[in-house]
């Protein structure tokens, strides 16, 4: 149980770390993990907690650079910094910290106890769900992240296809041949690990442009009574900060969505719920919406994650791959079984949650010390431990190649908005696509696949996605 | 000092090899079956090799060859390094063309497996319906077997090809828990396991009455046949053929079967160094007294099953009888069931039969 704790309290300090690094985030942090996950093999739920514990506290640490600095620690924070950031410029830091912790912590444990406490029970889903309705669900992922989370949502399939193409460099299962590339360079037989494509796609292009980031420090100074006053705050505006993890729930619900697009929704409802009000000049409110929505995201995005090995969100794939290293696979009976496993993942989440909110509130002023600490002395440690990551593979040349490739159009997919998460769960979800693909079509026929009442339902839905997403308008920008 | 600890941090994944007195190398990425099997084995080791250490390598790669190809090149001429390999390197050796070679190297030891099968619910592998199973190239061994039962002793390897198209619906792009997870659901009728896993995933359906035994392979023995696994008594598959159809299995193609299986199973779990590395006989002492100890091995059985390991020597030997499966026509068979039946690549390796 020490161990545990102790494990638990490692986590919980990367993960604060890496959440008030500018441009990082749970992704980012997760990432670099690839590199030591593998110290946890011999007791693998000691390395979920770890996870989990990181998983938590980078998204509670992720609201201070937001709010100090005007950029956020990651996608999850940027709504919060509309209205935060002012708030700091006018000497009020620690009330919109405050505000934005205890939210987003109160949400994190109503959801968090909602999702990891009744795991085992969801469970049960994998069984009702067979093949057919497996295929319909990844299909119904990719829908959704396709059409509904960017603006540019052709360029959006277009980063699916290729994440989809990269998925199936390797073998192919069906005959056991190379393809793609994989028969004429031995080292893509056993597929493009994962490592060169998070850190390609994301870690290397956000810790970069942290680097170019120009941003003013505002006055960390802590007043007294601040911390007080941004938990009236809070519960003052109780129904907002409900709203907004109800919305980051639901979500966090939907396959291969979550990250920024529950934050803006959020923040969109406070602001239409208060259409007297400005906003983004500094309105609590403005604070207390996004942060409502994160954590509980963040907890909602495991369900499908856990039972059906298909990530609700960014952090999910890579949090998944990382499960994988524990021997730990997603989606599948043996989780059904694995009590350990939901203990671990409760313990460490629950726990986190509460710990990092209260060394949030406890430690407010050397936090925001550290964040004011200048990124370039961040940067240098942070793009070591991303090159080390990626050489987990063969430690050769071509793991550093592979991540240079996969940096390159990283920064490409950025500069011209095509959906790198869109991309990664391609990326992640090929393998799952292709052999459901060859399952549902070795084992059912047309005829009995219309007498499936969930898979049709699923197979409507998919259809509504994209019939909504070419009417609909205002969709969220980011890439 | 933050900076400090972060690169003391990444400096601890650099300078453990540096630490270790052994290495061994797994072919699979951490967390896999033998990577598991291995970090057992290497943790119970270290008790009885004098304050020696033996960490874990992992070299990763398409069906565990790279890193079993790599320690032919270059690691095993170093004394200190051990290879860690699986059954299905043992079907690569057959029809892919890999680097390794067995008779290149000397046993630790060696662990000799078995693979049982179950159908589910009331469906009759032998009646019209055709079987639909898991296929993949882990499974050559099984699809051979269920084709054999149902068919019998056919003339020639086109009419078994015929035959399993006809019977066995040989289902592609299952891993190991999708498969586990379809036959709970009754999409597959029937499934595979080690013991270990098959006490774990499938002897619960059983006992629920949703699904039964239905027939093993066998434990390759020092003279080359296959005897029933006390674990699983009286449905070792040449039993269930006698039974079925009134002879004993004899044909081409049941050639073929006893070669896949035997390599397969017979090289499940196993160590190898280099012929005359000097460590030699330290090592085999620290696995012959893991073997002996009942707490070590009860660790290693909750992994693989109640199976016995086979030490030095024996491990050598047991490949000298690997080989004598190893003929023209039986290597011929099953690179062409593989590719006409199977659909999946294979290559005859003219020079396994020199």
């Amino acid at each position: 149980m020490l161990e545990a704790i102790a494990i638990l309290f490692a986590g919980i300090l990367y993960g604060l770390i890496i959440g008030i690094i500018p441009s990082a985030g749970a992704s980012t942090g997760l990432i670099a993990l690839f590199g030591f996950i593998s110290y946890f093999a011999y007791d693998p739920y000691l390395g979920v907690i770890f996870l989990m514990a990181v998983v938590a506290a980078s998204t509670t640490g992720d609201s201070f650079t937001a709010i100090l600095l005007g950029i956020p620690g990651a996608n999850s924070a940027a709504a919060t910094m509309v209205d935060g950031f002012p708030l700091a410029q006018r000497g009020r830091a620690g009330y919109a910290i405050s505000a934005a912790v205890t939210t987003s912590t109160v949400n994190g444990l109503i959801w968090g106890c909602l999702v990891f406490l009744l795991l085992p029970w969801y469970t049960n889903l994998i069984y009702i769900f067979g093949v057919p309705e497996l295929w319909a669900f990844t299909l119904l992922a990719l829908a959704t992240v396709g059409f509904l989370s960017n603006q540019y949502w052709l360029r959006s399939i277009l980063a699916i296809a290729f994440g989809i193409f990269i998925g199936m460099v390797g073998v192919n299962p069906d005959n056991n041949e190379a393809r793609l590339g994989a028969q004429y360079w031995f080292y893509l037989e056993d597929g493009i690990q994962i490592m060169a494509v998070a850190a390609g796609l994301f870690a290397i292009p956000e810790l970069t442009r942290g680097l170019f980031l120009k941003h003013s420090t505002a006055d960390s100074k802590i007043r007294e009574g601040e911390l007080w006053a941004g938990i009236k705050a809070s519960w003052d505006n109780r129904w907002l900060a409900l709203r907004g993890g109800f919305i980051g729930a639901f979500i966090g619900l939907l396959p291969g969505l979550g990250g920024q697009m529950a934050d803006w929704m959020a923040y969109g409802q406070a602001v239409a719920a208060n259409p007297k009000e400005k906003f983004g000049n500094g309105n609590i409110k403005g604070v207390i919406g996004p942060e409502g929505a994160n954590n509980a995201q963040k907890a909602t995005s495991m369900i499908t994650t856990v039972i059906f090995g298909i990530p609700g969100a960014k952090f999910a794939a890579i949090l998944m791959s990382l499960f994988m290293y524990l021997n730990i696979e997603l989606g599948t009976p043996d989780i059904a079984d694995d009590t350990q496993l939901f203990t671990a993942m409760t313990f460490g989440f629950l726990g986190a949650t509460v710990i990092v909110g209260l060394i949030c509130m406890v430690l407010i002023k050397p936090i925001s010390r550290l964040a004011a600490v200048p990124y370039k002395y961040y940067f240098p440690v942070l793009l070591a431990l991303i090159i080390f990551t990626s050489m987990q593979y063969t430690g050769g040349w071509e793991d550093l190649a592979m991540l240079a490739i996969f940096s390159c159009i990283g920064f490409a997919m950025r500069h011209f908005k095509f959906s790198r998460p869109a991309c990664l769960i391609g990326y992640i979800l090929a393998e799952k696509v292709e052999g459901l693909t060859l399952q549902i079509t070795g084992l059912y026929t047309i005829d009995t696949l219309v007498t499936r009442p969930i898979f049709m339902t699923l197979i409507a839905i998919t259809i509504g996605v994209f019939l909504y997403s070419i009417l609909r308008k205002g969709r969220i920008d980011y890439a | 000092m933050r900076k400090f600890l972060f690169t003391l941090v990444a400096l601890l994944g650099f300078t453990t090899s540096a630490l270790a007195d052994y290495t061994m190398i797994v072919p699979q990425k951490p967390g896999g079956g033998t990577s598991q099997w291995a970090q057992i084995v290497a943790t119970e080791m270290e008790k009885y090799l004098d304050g020696e250490k033996v960490i874990l390598k992992h070299i990763r790669g398409a069906r565990d060859i790279p890193g079993f190809n790599k320690f032919h090149n270059e690691l095993r001429f170093d004394d200190n390094v051990i290879m860690v390999s699986n059954g299905g390197n043992g079907i690569s050796f057959l029809n892919e063309a890999v680097d390794y070679n067995y008779k290149d190297y000397d046993s630790i030891g060696l662990m000799n497996l078995n693979i049982i099968t179950a159908v589910f619910g009331d469906h009759d592998p032998y009646g019209d319906t055709p079987t639909s199973f898991s296929g993949g190239g882990g499974k050559i061994p099984e699809g051979i077997a269920m084709t054999l039962l149902k068919c019998g002793n056919l003339p020639t390897v086109e009419a078994y090809i015929s035959c399993f198209k006809e019977k066995v619906n040989w289902i592609k792009g299952m891993k190991g828990n999708e498969r586990r997870l379809a036959f709970k659901r009754g999409e597959l009728h029937g499934t595979r396991e080690n013991p270990a896993s098959f006490k774990k995933h499938v002897q619960p359906v059983i006992d629920k009455g949703q699904a039964r035994l239905w027939f093993h392979h066998g434990i390759l023995q020092p003279d080359g046949s296959h005897a029933d696994d006390p674990n699983y008594p009286g449905i070792q598959m040449e039993k269930l053929f006698v039974e079925l159809h009134g002879e004993k299995p004899d044909s081409i193609l049941y050639d073929a079967y006893k070669l896949a299986k035997s390599f397969r199973d017979g090289l499940q779990k196993c160590l190898w160094i280099n012929k005359g590395n000097p460590n030699r006989a330290k090592l085999i002492a620290a696995l012959e007294k893991v073997a002996s100890n009942a707490d070590s091995i009860a660790i290693i059985e909750k992994k693989v099953g109640k199976y016995e390991w086979l030490m030095g020597d024996a491990g050598n030997a047991q490949v000298d009888t690997l080989m004598t499966f190893v003929t023209s026509d039986a290597l011929k068979t099953l690179v062409q069931f593989n590719t006409e039946a199977f659909g999946i690549k294979a290559v005859y390796k003219e020079d396994l039969v020199k």
